[in-house]
């Protein structure tokens, strides 16, 4: 387990950077910036900045903006990319209605 | 809830997966294949260049072609390819659900392999959101699927195979690539897929990155910028171009979520996020397998292969074949899979600098760092010699596991051994006929005829020829040289087309004797 | 004209059905069965929908289903992936602003 105050206290107080306005989450239209700050608020993992910002949590989830968030919160953390926490994987892969995942084998119509 | 059980369920029909399938029919299993798209084979109907390696992996065919025999294959064997069909979830006993139309289908497996292939890395900057920035397998589905050009003047992002490939591609479908960048100091992908690209006129930019993309509703132009050694553009150093679309080539990474749901055991590598395999494709969940770039991404030859093993191991776990048929069949493959995986881009070299050839040559540093081979290196190679007559002059100067040419060659002219990733020799003691079967069979386009003294002061070079309008004997043009830069005046003498050609036409231009070594390209006037 | 008739390798372009739709109300030419996204691009259409908080364009981004940039309200229903969706003729195709086909402020 990471010590989240000792972490925070390691890598500084968020500094704002001339890209930060850049989008990084194509479908929630999350910015670098916003993802940085997040960091720095103690939002170390994937899965949490996911539910904290909503990014990668679009129609797309997260398929092209998963590699970049993953780099950002690598070099704000100091750590290599491969060390920060990846989201957990669910069900459904892909966007799809509601209506039929409500349908799905007809359970919930019952 | 309904649930239909299968001995064998397949996710993904592109070429690890379909191959995996055929592998596993051929022992008896009948397998289901999966896939989201509207016509199976992936990536490969969107290849249309010659394949390298040698014969067993299906050098010098295009990838189209492969993708069609591999269908036919399926088909002859009996797997079962259901196409609009999206696997939503994969769950720990091997569970399946699939969204089928309007519906979500449950299936379980004994074996279940995922073959879900790769997805696209993107690289942000400013503007990247802009309708005409695309990703190059964008490209490549619309000009080569739907036939429809995806710009009309195109600056290309990244120097790997698939940058270098699709570029080609945007040229062959009429395209303009004004540029093309990486912000690696180096080119990543063959050199001579670089090399086909310069002699037609793109410039290379390395070290060099997007700045922005400008246009306020779709894309109007670029601003690229040479970057420093922390990967921040130089002031100074920006450089514009109008452009209607920027194509991006950063690589790519396996879709493994699927893996990840399974519970299968996860590694996060630098070549991304890859399920722990053994060497036959089985993840840590016993009957779940992964075969192709979801498990690490390299070349859909190798994927084939992969998959083949994967069926063959698959076909072993529900007792359909013994150990030992398994074992000698994996390894008969993994024979086939090592000489794809030798020579300079094998994976163990990937990142590193290789000075020397295998023959202890050095390399082109111009090749890497601008696209091309210098005037004054091209003679070091083995395949590049003199002689008045007419003979190849074989421009393949990186070690490169592929060896058609010579097979091509009858009168033995080509020389390359057992270990297919040697550089070609030319042997002079072997009189070559002219026929060009060498010039179409390299899937790197680098081999030229040349002849000296055809008449008075002029020769003739020979040189692979894949664009429209195909120019016609008399043609007045100029010839350019392996920088794509203009060299001297040319005029058409022979075009061959032939159905062993396979599409590469031989166009052979005449230009001044002291022209031949330099004039690699031909256009119209 | 962006279509490819011929091609070096892929030779001519098989002949299509030639269909038409509605793109915002404006009648255009397209072939059945061809990616809605395709047809759009044949007649110069690049912006497929506005974002919801930053209205900003998006188009075609991946072309292959992935990346969800592309979609648009088809037959009034919004979200359609319209890169893998093939035309049908008639087909009523609108800008996405956010979810919606109204223009938001």
């Amino acid at each position: 387990m990471i010590d989240i105050q000792e972490k925070l206290k390691e890598i500084g107080p968020y500094v704002e950077a001339p890209d930060d306005y850049m989008l990084v989450c194509r479908c929630e239209e999350v910015t670098k910036g916003e993802i940085r700050k997040a960091v720095h608020e103690g939002f170390f993992t994937i899965e949490e900045i996911r539910r904290y910002l909503r990014s990668g949590m679009g129609l797309c989830q997260g398929q092209t903006c998963g590699k970049l968030v993953k780099g950002i919160v690598s070099r704000e953390l100091k750590v290599a990319p491969t060390e920060v926490e990846p989201a957990v994987s669910r069900a459904p892969m892909r966007p799809m209605e509601m209506e039929i995942l409500a349908e799905d084998g007809g359970v919930a119509h019952e | 809830m309904k649930i239909e059980r299968y001995d064998m369920i397949v996710v993904g029909a592109g070429p690890a997966g379909l191959s995996a399938a055929i592998e596993a029919a051929k022992r008896g299993i009948k397998p289901i294949v999966f896939d989201e798209n509207q016509r199976p084979g992936g990536q490969l109907f969107k290849q249309i260049h010659k394949f390298f390696g040698s014969k067993e992996h299906k050098a010098k065919i295009r990838g189209f072609k492969i993708g069609e025999e591999l269908l036919a294959e399926a088909e002859q064997y009996g797997v079962k390819v259901v196409l609009n069909a999206t696997v939503i979830g994969l769950y720990p006993e091997k569970e399946v659900t699939v969204r089928i139309g309007d519906e979500v289908k449950h299936y379980k497996g004994d074996a279940v392999l995922v073959a879900t292939g790769a997805a696209e890395n993107m690289v942000n900057f400013k503007g990247w959101t802009l309708p005409g920035v695309i990703g190059a397998g964008a490209a490549q589905t619309m000009m080569n699927l739907h036939h429809i050009k995806p710009g009309n003047r195109v600056l290309m992002l990244g120097s790997g195979n698939v940058g270098l490939v699709v570029s080609f591609q945007l040229l062959q479908s009429g395209c303009e690539v004004v540029a093309l960048a990486d912000a690696a100091p180096r080119v990543g992908g063959y050199g001579v897929h670089a090399a086909k690209v310069s002699r037609c006129g793109v410039p290379f930019y390395l070290s060099h990155t997007i700045v922005e993309a400008e246009g306020t509703d779709h894309v109007t132009g670029v601003v690229i910028g040479q970057v420093g050694p922390d990967w921040k553009v130089i002031p100074g150093t920006e450089k514009h171009f109008d452009v209607d679309t920027i194509c991006l080539a950063v690589g790519l990474s396996p879709m493994s979520q699927l893996l990840k749901q399974a519970g299968c055991k996860m590694a996060d590598t630098k070549g991304g996020y890859v399920p722990v395999c053994d060497e036959d494709g089985a993840t840590s969940v016993p009957g779940v397998y992964a075969a192709g770039d979801v498990s690490g991404i390299e070349e859909a030859s190798s994927a084939m292969i992969e998959g083949r093993m994967s069926g063959a191991t698959i076909a072993e776990y529900l007792g359909y074949i013994t150990k030992e048929e398994k074992e000698s069949r994996v390894n008969e493959l993994e024979a086939q899979l090592d000489t794809l995986r030798q020579g300079m881009f094998a994976p163990k070299n990937r990142g590193k600098l290789v000075e020397k050839t295998e023959e202890g040559i050095d390399v082109s540093m111009n090749l890497l760092e601008k696209g091309y081979v210098a005037q004054d290196e091209i003679e070091r190679y083995p395949g590049v010699t003199k002689s008045k007559g007419i003979h190849p002059v074989i421009e393949c100067t990186q070690n490169i596991p592929c060896n058609p040419c010579q097979d091509a060659c009858k009168m033995g002219c080509i020389m390359i051994g057992k270990n297919i990733t040697s550089l070609p020799a030319v042997d002079s003691n072997h009189k070559c006929i002219g026929c060009g079967m060498c010039v179409a069979s390299c899937s790197g386009q680098a081999i030229f005829l040349v002849e000296e003294d055809v008449e008075p002061g002029y020769g003739e070079v020979t040189m692979p020829y894949e664009f429209l309008p195909l120019p016609e004997v008399g043609d007045k043009g100029m010839a350019y040289g392996r920088d794509g830069r203009e060299v001297c005046a040319a005029e058409v003498t022979k075009v061959r087309t032939s159905k062993a050609f396979d599409h590469t036409n031989l166009l052979t231009i005449k230009v001044p004797n002291e022209m031949l070594m330099t004039a690699r390209f031909y256009k119209a006037k | 004209m962006n279509r490819i008739e011929n091609h070096p390798i892929l030779g001519e372009t098989p002949s299509r059905n030639k269909v038409t739709f509605t793109y915002n109300g404006q009648v255009m030419e397209g072939y059945e069965g061809e990616p809605i996204s395709v047809a759009l691009k044949a007649n110069g259409v690049m912006a497929h929908r506005y974002t919801a908080k930053k209205h900003e364009p998006r188009g075609i981004f991946c072309a292959i289903g992935r990346c969800t940039d592309c979609v648009m309200i088809v037959n009034d229903k919004p979200n359609v992936r319209t890169c893998i969706t093939p035309l049908e003729a008639g087909m009523k195709v609108q800008t996405q602003y956010g979810v919606s086909a109204e223009k938001q402020d």
